[in-house]
C-alpha cells in the first residue's frame, strides 16, 4: 500500500484538497440546514399563542398582552394538555425592529408547568442545572451567548439593571436557544417593565387593571397524544377571542418559505460543489492512472492479464482516494476548527461535521473514483503491452 | 526454440496510410543461441523484438514457442506465456519507480502465482550476484543506471525464462556496465537459453552466435 502511494503522493494531495474544499463547502451547508431545521422542529413542536395587537413580545410570542385568564381559558379548550405562559424580549430592545436570525433574546418561563413542546421537553443543559420552579434572579443561557460574552456557571449578568447569576449553560443546539438568556417568568416580567416605557405608564397610571400573572407575551401550548395539533390550534382560535394563534402547520410553511432563498441558495452551492469537485476528483483519477501507463505496459510484460492489471488500477484507485479522501476530511476539519475557534469568541460556528456528510462524501469520492479508475482501466487494459510502453515514454 | 514466418505489421500513418515496419520476417533462434538483430533506426527492430515477444501481434505472420502457435493465443494465454517463458530487458530499464530494488525483481513473480519464500531467495541471490543486493532497498531513482540495468536483468531471469529479449541493453551503459550485462546474456544462452538482443554495438555482435540485418522491415539475411 505505502509504495502505492508513494507513486500517487500528488494526486492524493490534490485528491485530499478537493475534498477538503467539497467537505468544508457541505459542513456550512448543514450548520444552516441544522439552524433551519431546529427552528422547523421547535414551532411544530407547540402551538405559539400571542395576545392579539402589537407589543414588545417577539419571535413566536410576538403581539400583545396575552392575560393569566386568556391563558386559563386556553387550557379549557379540548384537546390541550399544558399551557405555559412565557414572556419572550428582545435582550437589545433597539435592534429588535431587525429581522435577524442571531437575535438575542430573554426568554421567561413559568417554571410550574411542565414545558409542553413535544420536541424540547427540556433544553440539553452542558454545565450547571436547568431552573427550577420557585428559582430567581437566576439565568440559563445558550452556548453562543455564553461563549460571546465568556459567561459559566457563576458569572453575573446584568438583565436591565438587576444582577443575575448564572446557572446553567445549554448544549450548543445550533439553533435559536444558542442565543437566549433563560429566566424564571417573574424576572421576566420585571424586564420588561423595565425596559417598556409605554407598559410602565399605564401601570403606574392604573388605566390597565393587571396582575402580575397578566404579563405574558405569549403562551407555549401543548395537544394531548392522538389530536392533531392544527385542529386544536383552530379550536382555540375559535373559541378564545383576543388571542393570535400559530398553526403549526402554517407557522412551519411560513418558516420555510421565509428561509427558502437559504435552502435553494444551499442546494445551489451544493450541487456546485458536488458537481465540481466530482468532475475534479475523476479527472484526477483518470489522469493519475493514465499517467502510469508505462508501469502498466512493464507489468502487461511481465505477464499480469486484463483481469490482475485491472484490479490492481481499480484497487490503487481505490486506495488513492480512500488516502485523499481522509486526508481531506482531517484537512476540512482542522480549517473548520480554526476558523470556528476565531469566530467562536464573538459566539458563532460556521462548521457542522454530521456524520451523514462525513459518509456521504466518502461515499460520493469513492463511488466517482471507482467510476473513473474503472473507466481509465478499461482504457489500459485495451492497450497491448508495447503501446503502453511506447505512450508512456 | 523460437520460430517466426512471415510476420508482417503495420502501423496507421498520418491521414490513414498505414506505415509498414516489418514486411514478412521469418526467423529460427534456437535454444542455446544468442541471436543479434542488427539494423538502422527505423528499420523494425524493436517491433520485430515486441511481436516474438507478445507484446504487440503481427497484422499476419505466425510466433511460435516450441510446438505452440503462441501467436494464435488469446490475450489471457499470451499474458500467462510472457510471464512464463519470456524475459525482457529494455534500454531505458523500465523499473516501476515506485518500488524497491527487490520488489521491482519479484514483480515479475507476482504475476506467475510465485510469492513463496524460494523465490524471494531466488531474487536476493540475484541481486547478489549482479552486486546490486546492497542496493535492494533503493528505488529506481536511487540507482545509477548501471545498477538499474542489473536490477533489470535479475526481474528478466527470475523465472528462468527460456527465452530472453533484450532492447539495445547496454545503449545507456558505461563500458563496465555494458560488459556486465553483456557477459550475462552470454552465460544464458550458454546456459542454455534462447537469447535475442537488438544492438548497435560492435563488441555484442562478437559474443553472438547469429547476427540478422534488417532493413525496411525485411531480413536481409545472416550478417555473418
Amino acid at each position: 500500500m505505502r509504495s502505492y502511494l508513494r507513486g500517487y503522493l500528488f494526486t492524493v494531495v490534490g485528491i485530499a484538497i478537493g475534498i477538503a474544499g467539497l467537505v468544508s463547502l457541505g459542513a456550512m451547508g448543514e450548520r444552516i440546514m441544522r439552524f433551519i431545521q431546529g427552528g422547523d422542529r421547535f414551532v411544530l413542536g407547540q402551538i405559539s399563542v400571542a395576545g392579539r395587537g402589537m407589543g414588545m413580545g417577539t419571535g413566536f410570542t410576538a403581539g400583545g398582552l396575552l392575560r393569566g385568564a386568556t391563558i386559563r381559558a386556553i387550557a379549557e379548550v379540548p384537546g390541550v394538555a399544558g399551557v405555559q405562559a412565557q414572556v419572550m424580549l428582545p435582550l437589545n430592545p433597539t435592534t429588535s425592529q431587525f429581522m435577524t436570525l442571531t437575535q438575542e433574546l430573554v426568554l421567561g418561563v413559568d417554571l410550574a408547568v411542565p414545558m409542553p413542546n413535544r420536541y424540547y421537553r427540556t433544553l440539553p443543559v452542558r454545565v450547571g442545572r436547568f431552573l427550577r420552579d420557585g428559582d430567581r434572579r437566576l439565568a440559563v443561557v445558550g452556548a453562543s451567548f455564553a461563549a460571546s460574552r465568556g459567561l459559566a456557571v457563576g458569572s453575573r449578568l446584568d438583565l436591565e439593571g438587576v444582577a443575575s447569576e448564572g446557572v446553567g449553560v445549554l448544549d450548543r443546539m445550533l439553533t435559536a436557544p444558542d442565543r437566549f438568556v433563560i429566566v424564571c417568568i417573574a424576572d421576566a416580567r420585571e424586564q420588561w417593565v423595565a425596559k417598556d416605557p409605554l407598559l410602565r405608564t399605564a401601570l403606574a397610571s392604573g388605566a390597565l387593571a393587571l396582575r402580575a400573572d397578566d404579563l405574558n407575551t405569549g403562551a407555549a401550548v401543548g395537544w394531548r397524544d392522538g389530536e392533531d395539533p392544527d385542529a386544536v390550534a383552530l379550536r382555540i382560535r375559535d373559541r378564545v377571542a383576543g388571542v393570535n394563534v400559530q398553526v403549526p402547520s402554517e407557522l412551519s410553511a411560513l418558516l420555510r418559505s421565509s428561509t427558502a432563498f437559504f435552502s435553494a441558495l444551499l442546494v445551489g452551492i451544493g450541487a456546485l460543489g458536488f458537481v465540481i469537485g466530482g468532475l475534479s476528483l475523476a479527472n484526477t483519477i483518470a489522469a493519475a492512472v493514465f499517467e502510469r501507463l508505462r508501469d502498466f505496459g512493464v507489468k502487461r510484460a511481465l505477464g499480469a492479464s486484463d483481469l490482475q492489471l485491472g484490479r490492481e488500477v481499480l484497487g490503487e484507485a481505490l486506495a488513492v482516494t480512500i488516502s485523499g479522501g481522509v486526508g481531506g476530511l482531517r484537512i476540512a476539519l482542522a480549517l473548520a476548527t480554526g476558523v470556528d475557534s476565531y469566530v467562536g469568541r464573538t459566539g458563532q460556528q460556521l462548521f457542522l461535521f454530521s456524520p451523514r456528510l462525513v459518509a456521504s462524501a466518502l461515499t460520493f469520492s469513492l463511488l466517482l473514483a471507482g467510476v473513473a479508475a474503472v473507466y481509465a482501466t478499461a482504457r489500459v487494459v485495451r492497450l497491448s503491452p508495447a503501446e503502453a510502453l511506447r505512450r508512456g515514454a | 526454440m523460437l520460430r517466426a514466418s512471415g510476420v508482417v505489421k503495420t502501423y496507421p500513418g498520418p491521414h490513414g496510410v498505414p506505415v509498414p515496419v516489418l514486411r514478412g520476417i521469418d526467423l529460427t533462434v534456437k535454444a542455446g543461441e544468442l541471436a543479434v538483430i542488427t539494423g538502422s533506426s527505423g528499420s523494425g527492430k524493436s517491433t520485430l523484438l515486441n511481436v516474438l515477444g507478445l507484446l504487440e501481434d503481427p497484422d499476419t505472420g505466425d510466433v511460435w514457442f516450441g510446438d505452440d502457435q503462441v501467436s494464435a493465443w488469446s490475450r489471457r494465454a499470451k499474458s500467462r506465456a510472457r510471464g512464463r517463458w519470456v524475459g525482457f530487458v529494455f534500454q531505458a530499464f523500465q523499473l516501476l519507480p515506485s518500488l524497491t530494488a527487490l520488489d521491482n525483481v519479484l514483480l515479475a513473480a507476482r504475476y506467475v502465482g510465485r510469492r513463496d519464500a524460494a523465490t524471494r531467495r531466488r531474487a536476493l541471490e540475484l541481486l547478489d550476484t549482479f552486486g546490486v543486493a546492497e542496493r535492494r532497498d533503493h528505488y529506481p531513482p536511487q540507482l545509477s543506471g548501471g545498477e538499474q540495468q542489473r536490477v533489470a536483468y535479475c526481474r528478466a531471469v527470475l523465472n528462468d525464462p527460456p527465452l530472453l529479449l533484450a532492447d539495445e541493453p547496454t545503449g545507456n551503459l558505461d563500458d563496465d556496465n555494458a560488459a556486465v550485462i553483456l557477459r550475462a546474456l552470454r552465460e544464458r544462452a550458454a546456459a542454455g537459453g534462447a537469447v535475442i538482443v537488438v544492438s548497435h554495438r560492435g563488441d555484442i555482435a562478437e559474443l553472438a552466435t547469429s547476427i540478422v540485418r534488417i532493413q525496411d522491415g525485411k531480413l536481409m539475411g545472416p550478417a555473418r
